[in-house]
């Protein structure tokens, strides 16, 4: 996929992995794996952008006698989920064209 | 690998980066192999399902900013002793001047890979430009009444159309031959700052 269009759309599935309730690193990985392989690496990356753009809060909490970081997601988040979904009907508008074309040509 | 030394690892190769950025990274990668253990992995394997050591410095080096490493390293460097401070200050007037020229030099040798570039370019335009003239020429001398001089031109023409089609690509080639040269250069600064503890031993 696009490198670009697949950045975006990280962004949003990390958001949508925290939206019903708070969730933590290798609990979001494994909760997005049948849909897209994630590496820690790039997850941490994501994290720290979301954070930066205050779509999510992180509070580190006691489990289990160690210490695990939990993402919050905000106010802003979930505007940025809203967003997407608005985003998405144009995105299927400018699929449906693109398909409309490959039909005629084929 | 176990755990520790994944993290002892980690935490080598990417001594350049802010401490503050570090500490945080070898948190994440730390919570995250005891989430696994727990999931019932062993240790070993755990360490091995995260992506390797050279996969996360290249990831990382890729994402952090030069101004970023640069600034850092500059701040692990203030603690110069009093004399050492002395020696830079009476030196100066010697490593400045060679400092500047060794990066003067560095600056123009690759001004002139991008001003060979550029003339290559040039050629390949005149010899374009002189085919497409050569073919006008060649028509009128054709309608005029001289048809040697006509066939001349056209062939003259020809020659250069070809020599600018081939030079064309030759040019493409060398012009993305030279980004990727510049990238790999930026890169290579990059690395000398991220790889610091690495390359010292």
């Amino acid at each position: 996929m696009d490198i670009q269009l697949k950045r975006g759309l990280l962004d949003v599935c990390v958001l949508a992995a925290i939206k019903d309730e708070d969730s933590y690193g290798y609990k979001i990985i494994k909760d997005m794996k049948p849909y897209l392989e994630l590496s820690e690496s790039t997850l941490y990356t994501i994290l720290k952008r979301l954070e930066s753009a205050e779509m999510l809060t992180v509070r580190t909490a006691e489990h289990d006698g160690r210490l695990r970081k939990y993402y919050h997601i905000t106010k802003r988040g979930l505007n940025r989920l809203e967003e997407f979904r608005d985003d998405w009907k144009e995105i299927m508008a400018i699929y449906r064209f693109i398909t409309k074309e490959d039909n005629l040509n084929g | 690998m176990d755990k520790t030394q994944f993290l002892e690892e980690l935490k080598r190769r990417l001594s350049g980066l802010p401490q503050s950025d570090l500490d945080e990274r070898l948190l994440f990668y730390s919570e995250m192999i005891d989430d696994r253990v727990e999931d019932g992995l062993t240790e070993e394997e755990a360490v091995a399902g995260i992506a390797s050591v050279d996969e996360i410095v290249e990831q990382v080096m890729a994402e952090t900013p030069l101004s970023r490493l640069v600034k850092e390293r500059i701040q692990q460097r203030r603690g110069l002793k009093a004399w050492e401070f002395l020696l830079l200050v009476l030196g100066s007037p010697v490593w400045l001047p060679l400092l500047i020229a060794a990066f003067a030099v560095c600056l123009s040798l690759y001004i002139v890979l991008w001003a060979v570039l550029i003339s290559l370019w040039a050629v390949d335009l005149s010899l374009a430009v002189s085919a497409v003239g050569g073919l006008f020429v060649a028509v009128f001398d054709l309608i005029r009444g001289n048809p040697a001089g006509g066939a001349f031109m056209l062939g003259t023409a020809l020659v250069c159309a070809g020599l600018a089609i081939l030079l064309f690509f030759g040019c493409l080639e060398l012009s993305r031959g030279l980004l990727r040269l510049t990238k790999k250069m930026l890169l290579g600064v990059k690395t000398t700052f991220i790889g610091r503890e690495n390359t010292e031993r």
